[in-house]
């Protein structure tokens, strides 16, 4: 009778299992038994312009333990520490843990890797992983960016094309058997996915043009004993950017190495040619000019009374660097006098002045493909103080980015349109197809072209005979601006008298632009003006950069032998 | 009667030496067959570890290959190349005077431009 009773119970029990609790049973035995792996994709290559590697994915190992199967903890951490200096007793610690599966170190060199498969370890293991490098070490450092210990995009076009590169993890269904080891069970039951490597981006950047722009600007930088600096150069045609340098020589060190990103502060991999702005000064009366001109309010030949040197505007004195009489409105902007670009900037009034301001693209992003882009701090008209027509239109009281300035003196020099500036040519499959090609965007006509003729001539004059005359490239005519900005003390709110930012925009050869440069040094030491600090740095990279691109000159003063065949 | 009997008594005899016989053969070629069988599981055993091994050595010198190719394009660095031209190699930039640009005239220039360049 009892032992009916309890057959019964064990087969209620039985029923209730196998037919009421079965579906979460099952679920949970499955759990138990199946481990999901991931398969990781592998992530896209970076190219230049001609096709150079500049970031690339390499198949390294990364050291894995299974603390379950390790029998003395102590004594296996302390050969690993050995191979791969690794803090021993963190080591031990996580050898000694109750989890199935540790990281010990990841994507270690493979000389530490064949050390660690000598040691024939069980409860140690090897799995490959995709690891990035850099082949090209500093080269464009901020501008590529760098990814983390996964894979994943942090800064640069790593970040910004992260998505792309990426491409999409597989994952394979495996079993585990009693002692909790990974079985593959092979058949039809094995489910998997492969992973989609990412797709490879190839940049505008040219890295031998990319290399004379850092080698210069290091070089300036250096003669200067700045702060920082930048140096952009662009296609005014399309808006490709061609180089952009990034640097700064706080701490002694000048370049950013994305293959040891620990090694530097976040404030070192930002690229300051998007995510910083800057008062301009001088280098703004371009726009100035570019304004009156379109607008008719003056003629580049027209004198102007520059009243020896000092202005008043509102509530505030503003003097010229060197006191002039009466100049054409050409010598005004080659000389950079401040008094004659601020007494033509009043003839076209405030709305007409900064409707200019946001054609030439200022006050907004440009669009760049690169992260932390701010639109810079420009003031809507109906704010403007008393002061501020006068300030603005000589590169005061007004914020942009040096990329926002590089597209504008584009679009002076490509004949009045603002191209969007980009730094991505191409995405295509690894396998070569299924590409897309970005093609370079017209964003809005800043000027006519026939301005734009006017402009080109009085910027050649800068530096032919006015404040630029140190940019001028052997052999070829170049045209631009100086610009030597007093930046604002945060201590005291004010025009510091010490810090200075000096900087030259201009074109080259000045007839028919093949390349913009810009180029900004951050607080030079001694002299500081434009014209002697950035300047010479502009017709190095000039001279270099079109001899590379075999552009032939355009100012050899008759040496120049006409051959037939 | 008798010839019966030394039939009966003949007949088993042949019929239990030819069967033996058979039985030798069936059972030989049994064993043979399994050899075989057991012989080919094997060579295909041995040939699976030797592509295997084969297919480790070429992932191997895949990933070598890759390394080596990054090594080329982190040693062609224009700023590594410059450094030897420049400190070892003693080559400098030529100087202003030094160039002489020949400008092509103009039907030259795009007659050689609509030539097919040479592989």
């Amino acid at each position: 009778m009892l032992m009916g009773v309890g057959f019964a119970l064990v087969g209620l029990r039985l029923v209730h299992l196998q037919i009421f609790e079965r579906g979460d049973l099952a679920r949970r035995a499955e759990r138990q038994q199946e481990r999901l792996m991931k398969l990781e994709s592998k992530r896209g290559n970076i190219f230049d312009r001609a096709g150079r590697e500049l970031a690339v994915s390499l198949d390294v190992e990364s050291v894995f333990g299974m603390p379950k199967e390790v029998e003395n903890p102590r004594s296996v951490a302390r050969e690993l520490a050995g191979i791969l200096r690794e803090n021993p007793s963190d080591l031990e610690r996580r050898l000694a843990s109750d989890r199935r599966f540790v990281w010990i170190s990841r994507k270690v060199d493979p000389a530490k890797a064949d050390k660690v498969r000598d040691l024939d370890r069980m409860a140690i293991g090897l799995q490959v992983e995709s690891r990035r490098f850099y082949p090209k070490k500093t080269l464009a450092g901020n501008v590529i960016g760098f990814t983390n210990v996964d894979n994943k995009g942090i800064e640069g076009v790593e970040l910004w094309y992260d998505q792309m590169l990426r491409g999409v993890d597989g994952w394979v269904l495996a079993e585990k058997d009693a002692r909790g080891r990974t079985v593959f069970p092979g058949g039809h039951g094995f489910q998997y996915q492969l992973p989609r490597p990412g797709k490879d981006v190839t940049l505008t950047l040219d890295e031998v043009i990319q290399h004379i722009a850092e080698k210069e600007l290091d070089k300036g930088l250096a003669e200067s004993k700045a702060r920082g600096g930048v140096c952009l150069v662009m296609n005014p045609q399309t808006g490709e950017v061609l180089a952009l340098s990034v640097r700064s020589t706080m701490r002694g060190r000048s370049a950013f190495n994305p293959n040891e990103p620990k090694q530097y502060r976040p404030e070192e991999w930002r690229n300051r040619a998007v995510t910083d702005v800057f008062e301009p000064g001088s280098i703004f009366k371009a726009v100035t000019a570019a304004a009156a001109l379109e607008e008719k309010v003056v003629h580049p030949q027209e004198r102007i009374d520059c009243s020896a040197g000092s202005i008043q505007v509102a509530d505030r004195v503003i003097k010229d660097a060197h006191k002039s009489g009466v100049l054409t409105f050409t010598d005004v902007i080659s000389d950079s006098s401040n008094v004659g670009t601020i007494k033509v900037a009043q003839r076209l009034g405030k709305a007409r002045y900064f409707q200019y301001i946001t054609a030439f693209g200022f006050g907004r992003k440009t669009g760049v493909d690169l992260p932390g882009e701010i639109p810079g701090l420009v003031k809507d008209y109906r704010l403007w103080s008393g002061v501020s027509l006068g300030s603005i239109s000589i590169g005061q009281e007004i914020g942009v980015t040096p990329i926002q300035m590089a597209a504008a003196y584009g679009a002076i020099a490509n004949g009045g349109t603002l191209m969007k500036p980009y730094l991505v040519s191409e995405v295509r499959d690894p396998n070569g197809s299924a590409g897309a090609k970005f093609a370079p965007v017209p964003v809005n006509r800043a000027i006519s072209e026939e301005t734009s003729k006017m402009l080109r001539r009085i910027l050649q004059k800068v530096v032919e005979t006015g404040t630029g005359q140190k940019a001028k490239p052997a052999s070829y005519t170049a045209a631009g601006k100086t610009g030597t900005a007093q930046k604002i003390d945060p201590r005291t709110g004010l025009y510091s008298k010490e810090d200075y930012i000096s900087s030259f925009v201009g074109f080259v050869p000045a007839g028919s632009p093949k390349l913009v440069i810009l180029v900004m040094v951050d607080s030079p030491v001694g002299v500081v003006y434009g014209g002697s600090v950035a300047a010479p740095i502009f017709k190095s990279v000039a001279e270099s950069s079109l001899t590379y691109l075999q552009v032939p000159p355009d100012d050899l003063g008759g040496r120049m032998l006409l051959v037939s065949q | 009667m008798n010839t019966r009997a030394g039939n009966i008594g003949s007949f088993p005899y042949t019929q239990s030496r030819g069967g033996n016989l058979r039985r030798v053969l069936i059972f030989g070629l049994v064993v043979m067959g399994l050899m075989l069988y057991v012989g080919g599981k094997v060579q295909i055993m041995r040939l699976g570890y030797q592509i295997d091994e084969l297919e480790k050595q070429k992932r191997d010198l895949e990933r070598r290959n890759r390394s080596l190719q990054i090594e080329a394009s982190s040693l062609s660095a224009p700023g590594r190349i410059e450094e030897i031209a420049v400190k070892r190699l003693g080559m400098v930039r030529p100087a202003k005077e030094n160039v002489v640009v020949v400008k092509r005239k103009q039907g030259v220039a795009a007659r050689n431009d609509q030539r097919p360049t040479s592989p």
